[in-house]
């Protein structure tokens, strides 16, 4: 049997005398997991227990099964860590610092050499990487701490804020980058973000925390599937003949004015089927939408939601 | 993840030992230090001396050369103990000078650009960080200081007749040894205020002046209360406490020692003492994250 990605145990985390992380209990399976919450939510001081740089004041935390405290090297001998933060040596040229990083995880130097070469230009700094990493950008420095995190070609791959300070050019070539990855080998991915919208192109489970608590856990491949019934339609022409038929052919309808009408079909029935009646019924289909929103609205429910037992909310 | 193809392959080749990690950030230190000129020059500097103890050694056992200087007095070219302790006594002054500078190179970068996680996140611990950067430190300051010495040593003693290596042989232990505390103190301690500080050039100052405001507080303490016991405090003093016991020296060459007041037992107590100091300092800077308390 396989491995959870990540599994919490009663996961307590006190740093100065505050309680960080209070008593997380949860399973994580899918390969792509987000991690989710506002400022000061907890989730880098998970993601930093996780890594061992954390100890747990009271549970455990088991990445792919192994524990974050007694297996902590092994644990990190699997991962590609991308910290929120600023971390680099200014005066190395990028090659040079990924090269580095990449022989410190285990690598010889001429592979290393190769890796380094070759993740700079996946990520797409090929042109920049004889120069010296402190004159980067901001967005240039992720992409260097992106590439430095997979260069040696970890299994698990830990991204703490991985667009911040990116334009949406270089955001959308990073999330690209992260999916391609994703899609390309076994590897598993930790993704930390304000963003809702990275979490969602990137992750097939989420992990929402709040005040050191797990507000939800969210499996997003079967909240896609569920969207995936409910329509949102602008029509013009026969409401109430095309909606009657939808009815019955097991649909639940919902109509608004100016020809909007909100659709939830049961698995038995296609869009295709919709298109038909449409077209029998003479109705022009001006707009047709999948409820799309709806990490920002599992999101909103779990920041709104209050009380909490055994690490959740 | 080949560069023509762009796209990611997991790596599937070979890995290098774990114990044998540390020695990549050894390699990489030396490859930048030996980039700066002013550290090239420091470290020619610091082996100048040796050039010149070699020739004293070369006329102090070469006859013709002694004529051809017209040197009349033999006794005037000596090589003892006393000898080798001026060997010492130059070389961890140098040894001390390039620690200042090369200490604070190693490790404050690091910490200032925030890379310290990026290490930690590896199967690599805060051990084998402190010993990767503690064996630049260890390689340079023994070249400058043990090393040498034991290379005039072998010198005088291929140079020497009448048995000369035999009845000095027992010096080799004090040039090791002596220079092992000593280096291993001076290492230390930079990294560890270089860990506390971050900013290279205060790292510098304050690894300078952390041996002589000590100092002075210990006379500050020996003038206030009457005692000698202040001198704890004098590390340099300590070390050549401890290269005095361990060269039998007592004709004042090294300073005069109140032989009964302080123990050499307590000089090398000081300097382990400020050792662990040091390695707990280490300890507390060198984290991934800070933990801000309150």
């Amino acid at each position: 049997m396989m491995n959870p990605t990540i599994e919490l145990t009663g996961l307590e985390v006190q740093l100065g005398g505050r309680t960080i992380l209070r008593g997380l209990t949860g399973v994580l399976n899918s390969r792509a997991i987000g991690l989710l919450g506002p400022n000061g939510a907890g989730k880098s001081t998970l993601i930093n227990t996780l890594l061992g740089f954390h100890s747990p004041s009271k549970g455990n935390a088991r990445v792919l099964g192994l524990d974050s405290l007694t297996n902590g090297k092994a644990l990190r001998s699997l991962v590609g860590y991308m910290p929120e933060n600023d971390a680099f040596i200014s005066k190395m040229s990028g090659v040079r610092f990924v090269r580095y990083m990449a022989e410190i995880s285990g690598l010889p130097p001429a592979q290393a050499m190769e890796r380094a070469h070759e993740a700079f230009v996946y990520v797409g700094l090929g042109e920049a990487r004889y120069r010296p990493v402190g004159t980067y950008s901001l967005g240039m420095k992720q992409l260097a701490k992106f590439a430095q995190a997979i260069a040696h070609g970890p299994k698990v791959l830990i991204l703490d804020e991985p667009t911040n300070g990116m334009d949406p050019p270089a955001r959308k070539r990073l999330i690209e980058l992260i999916r391609e990855i994703r899609e390309a080998s076994d590897i598993c991915l930790l993704l930390s973000s304000h963003l809702l919208r990275d979490v969602e192109e990137t992750c097939d489970e989420v992990l929402i925390l709040r005040n050191g608590q797990i507000a939800s856990i969210c499996n997003l491949v079967e909240e896609r599937r569920a969207n995936r019934k409910f329509l949102e339609l602008e029509t013009i022409g026969a409401e109430a003949t095309f909606t009657s038929t939808l009815e019955g052919l097991g649909c639940e309808c919902a109509v608004f004015t100016n020809g909007r009408i909100k659709v939830v079909m049961p698995d038995s029935v296609e869009i295709r089927e919709v298109f038909r009646v449409a077209a029998d019924k003479g109705v022009q289909i001006r707009r047709m939408n999948h409820r799309r929103d709806s990490l920002e609205d599992i999101f909103l429910n779990a920041m709104e939601q209050t009380g909490a037992a055994d690490g959740r909310i | 993840m080949a560069v023509y193809k762009r796209r990611y392959n997991p790596y599937t080749g070979s890995l290098t030992p774990e114990w044998s990690r540390f020695f990549v950030l050894t390699r990489y230190a030396f490859a930048d230090l030996f980039k700066a000129r002013f550290f090239v020059v420091l470290l020619v500097l610091s082996l100048v001396p040796i050039l010149f103890f070699a020739s004293y050694i070369f006329i102090a056992n070469n006859k013709t050369a002694q004529l051809l200087m017209q040197l009349r007095s033999a006794g005037l070219f000596s090589v003892e103990t006393q000898y080798f302790i001026v060997i010492m006594m130059v070389q961890t002054k140098a040894a001390f000078l390039l620690n200042c500078w090369v200490g604070p190179v190693l490790i404050a970068g690091d910490l200032t650009n925030g890379a310290v996680p990026l290490f930690l996140s590896r199967p690599f611990t805060r051990a084998d960080y402190v010993l990767g950067k503690l064996a630049v430190l260890g390689l340079l300051l023994s070249a400058v200081t043990w090393v040498p010495c034991l290379l005039l040593f072998s010198l005088q003693a291929g140079l020497a007749t009448d048995g000369w290596i035999w009845s000095h042989l027992w010096m080799v232990v004090p040039i090791v040894l002596c220079s092992a505390i000593w280096i291993l103190m001076l290492s230390l301690i930079s990294l560890a205020v270089s860990a506390w500080v971050k900013l290279r050039i205060v790292a510098t100052g304050v690894i300078f002046i952390s041996f002589f405001i000590p100092a002075g507080l210990g006379e500050m303490f020996n003038a206030i209360m009457s005692t000698r016991w202040g001198i704890l405090l004098n590390f340099s003093y300590m070390f050549r406490l401890i290269l005095a016991k361990g060269f039998r020296e007592r004709s004042g060459l090294l300073g005069s020692f109140g032989w009964d007041e302080i123990p050499v037992a307590a000089a090398w107590a000081v300097l382990i003492l400020v050792c662990l100091l040091s390695l707990v300092i280490l300890n507390a800077r060198l984290r991934a994250r800070e933990t801000v308390r309150g």
